[in-house]
């Protein structure tokens, strides 16, 4: 503990000097290219390694492009790309071997585990220069149980039913009329009566159905307990969680018969080739969509349960950048790269090559109308959620609450899972 | 043939003489090549078998979140253990499917691959052609048949499409089904595992003298009979071979469920319990190493059974 402290101590230091170099490097490549700015900035480059894990889609071209923008700002990136879900996978190993400066990552219970644990370095002097472009709720997810600053936040989607607006239209279902679960259920039965699977589910990676968990428990008990119930402080046991199931069983019978069968891409495709009516899935789903189809693409918010909740809550998981131990040793070129990315020129750079919603508040939002939805439906909403993995622990989330879910969508009993739950949580170790 | 007789006889007698002398007489440099010949192999058996095996026993007493030095791990005795066998759904159903994958190979996909082996080595026409595509699966990887056999059993896959439906709803769920699943996994590993057999039995067979299999003919003796008490007996140690492969491929088998569904939903193997526990976000050490030494125990002993009971007999 000692070791880690002095290093701290060191690192503080040096970041006084790393930020006045930062700056100094921002603005001459603001002035732009006169041979005075030149020669300041090659003198000041920065070196530094960026785990990436955005292997997929527009990725590895966004990647690229942002590397580019760095490096014209004297910011040299080592980029190390790894596959989405080994980079998860090893993240334990990866964070105690030689990790990069910084890397992708996501907000809740996933960064503050991390932290926790000693394995990131807090990066309050970079909040002290980009603090001012978030908002109160993002400065939060971006705080470790300590009070520090660990994550720079980067783009988030919302969680909602997602559907093709030729499918409703043709069918006769207006999706503006969607208010309560009775409503939704009476979609349903159209949909089910004109030959769709009303609502297209997955389960095959054990995640996708977290999302209809929490959305119903949200709805259905309010966000209070949603919260209470992931990190332990409400019992699996609570009658509540039974009420959960029982609005699930109502909704089972318009769900794909077959959960299991299906990956959250295998259950959007379903969508898209309008076999299915909708899904209820994060906004990445657009990302499946082409071209031709994507303008076709809308989501409504998932309706209310309880009136006493409203649709007040939502998942909306937050991804980020954060700095790893290794940072602590090479803390004025990390600093300059998360303030980098942070900023504007940034997120420009990400949403010119496809549209994301990005957590800086001076970004600009993708005049796309799906995005606007998607901003739309997280200002009307009162409690932002970040996804069950995210609010709960990783031992219990992943391979406790995962298999559970499985089990009740091939038929188990809730009441006998819910106990097993129960006694699972109690047997952790303690964190 | 003479020289085959003369041989023991002339090697005999020097071998004599060595042994009244005993074994202390090597030369320095004899004992300096033995040494590291017997000692290496032992030093690096030990470091990278043994070693990591105890820790891992060791291991499955502890909490440990596999974070930070071994300040952070805490001894808890037995707990591990009575948590899998209590608290864990997993785990009986992983036991079940290694136990279904042994009885499976040993039964079916074993002895199918010894009988292609015994026609195959009959020469029958197109020999080469039975021979590669019985071995082919082979020399895909596991990763790859994953993928093949996905694509057939899928909602949507090949073999719906064949029996005509591929609504995701309504179609058979081969794959999702956990009452279903296993059978079909059995039956892809089993694919593989035919031509595994019969590559190893069809490359004993060659050494097996012809004049064997003619005599027996010439005796009178039925092909089955032949085949059961000339065949088998003079292929003793392909036989421990092929048993030891069989245990070791299905109580090791992972790589197939992870790819079909990360070894969930009916699809566990112990295999997979390790990895899920040990690897990812969510760690626990102590059961990961708890199913280890489970797996460990299991397969110490169907092999230390077979070993010892051919060894001894063959010794006598």
């Amino acid at each position: 503990m000692k070791e880690i402290i002095t290093e701290n101590e060191v690192s503080r230091r040096s970041v006084l000097k790393g930020a006045a170099a930062g700056a100094a490097a921002l603005t001459v490549g603001g002035v732009g290219a006169s041979t005075l700015g030149a020669s300041a900035a090659s003198a000041d480059t920065f070196n530094v390694s960026f785990g990436s894990n955005n292997s997929n889609g527009p990725g590895p071209e966004q990647d690229a492009a942002w590397t580019a923008a760095a490096k014209a700002k004297g910011i040299n990136v080592a980029l190390n790309v790894v596959d989405h879900n080994n980079f998860q996978n090893n993240i334990n190993s990866y964070l105690q071997g030689t990790p990069d400066n910084a890397f992708d990552w996501f907000s809740g219970y996933r960064m503050q585990f991390f932290a926790q644990k000693g394995l990131l370095t807090p990066i309050d002097d970079v909040w002290k220069v980009i603090g001012g472009s978030f908002t109160a709720g993002f400065a939060g997810g971006a705080t470790g149980l300590d009070g520090k600053k660990y994550l720079v936040p980067t783009d988030w989607y919302p969680w909602a039913i997602h559907y093709r607006k030729s499918v409703w239209k043709k069918a006769g279902v207006n999706p503006a009329s969607i208010k309560t679960i009775a409503d939704l259920i009476n979609a349903c039965k159209v949909f089910k009566s004109k030959g769709y699977t009303p609502i297209a589910q997955a389960d095959k990676g054990g995640w996708e159905a977290q999302g209809v968990f929490d959305i119903l428990n949200m709805r259905t008990n309010g966000f209070k307990f949603h919260i209470d119930l992931t990190a332990g402080r409400a019992k699996w046991t609570d009658p509540r969680v039974q009420k959960v199931f029982a609005n699930w069983a109502a909704l089972r019978p318009y769900m794909s018969a077959h959960p299991l069968d299906l990956g959250d891409q295998d259950a959007g495709k379903l969508v898209i080739q309008k076999k299915a009516a909708m899904i209820i899935m994060g906004s990445f789903t657009s990302g499946l969509y082409p071209k031709a189809d994507y303008p076709d693409l809308a989501l409504i918010p998932f309706p209310i349960i309880d009136p006493a909740n409203g649709t007040d809550s939502i998942d909306a998981p937050i991804d980020g950048v954060l700095a790893s131990t290794s940072a602590a040793s090479n803390m004025p070129a990390t600093n300059a790269l998360l303030e980098f990315i942070g900023g504007t020129d940034y997120s420009g750079i990400i949403q010119a090559i496809s549209p994301t919603l990005f957590a800086n508040k001076y970004a600009t939002v993708p005049g796309d109308p799906f995005v606007q939805s998607q901003v739309k439906l997280v200002q009307g909403t009162k409690h932002v959620a970040q996804f069950f993995d995210r609010d709960s622990r990783p031992d219990f989330a992943g391979p406790i609450f995962g298999p559970a879910l499985q089990k009740y969508l091939t038929g188990g009993d809730p009441k006998a899972i819910a106990n097993d739950l129960a006694a699972q949580w109690a047997a952790l170790p303690p964190a | 043939m003479t020289s085959v007789i003369d041989q023991p006889q002339a090697a005999s007698a020097p071998a004599k003489k060595k042994k009244k002398k005993g074994s202390h007489n090597f030369s320095g440099s004899d004992r300096v090549t033995l040494g590291a010949f017997v000692g290496l192999p032992t030093i690096l058996h030990v470091l990278f078998v043994w070693v990591p095996a105890v820790c891992t026993i060791l291991l499955s007493f502890t909490f440990w979140d596999g974070i930070g030095g071994l300040k952070n791990i805490k001894w808890v005795g037995f707990t591990n253990y009575r948590q899998v066998f209590t608290l864990d759904e997993n785990l009986p159903v992983a036991i079940r499917n290694n136990i279904l994958w042994l009885l499976v190979f040993a039964l079916v996909a074993s002895p199918l691959g010894i009988l292609l082996a015994y026609y195959i080595d009959k020469n029958l026409k197109g020999t080469q052609l039975y021979q590669t595509s019985f071995y082919l699966p082979l020399v895909i990887s596991l990763a790859v048949t994953g993928i093949i056999w996905d694509n057939v059993f899928r909602t949507d896959g090949v073999l719906n499409s064949i029996l005509g439906n591929t609504n995701a709803d309504t179609a058979v769920s081969w794959l999702g089904d956990p009452h279903k699943n296993i059978w079909v996994v059995l039956f892809i590993a089993s694919w593989r595992h035919i031509g595994y057999i019969m590559l190893l039995y069809l490359a004993g067979m060659k050494s097996v003298d012809p004049s064997l299999r003619e005599a027996s003919a010439i005796d009178g003796a039925s092909e089955w009979y032949t085949f059961r008490k000339v065949i088998i007996p003079s292929l003793r140690p392909v036989n421990v071979i092929i048993v030891v492969v069989t245990i070791i491929e299905s109580l090791r088998a992972f790589d197939l469920v992870f790819i079909l569904n990360r070894g969930t939903n009916g699809l566990q193997t112990l295999g997979v319990l390790v990895y899920d526990n040990i690897q990812g976000e969510g760690t626990r050490i102590g059961w990961g190493a708890t199913y280890a030494t489970l797996l460990f125990i299991i397969c110490l002993g169907p092999i230390m059974v077979y070993l010892y009971q051919n060894f001894s007999k063959g010794n006598d």
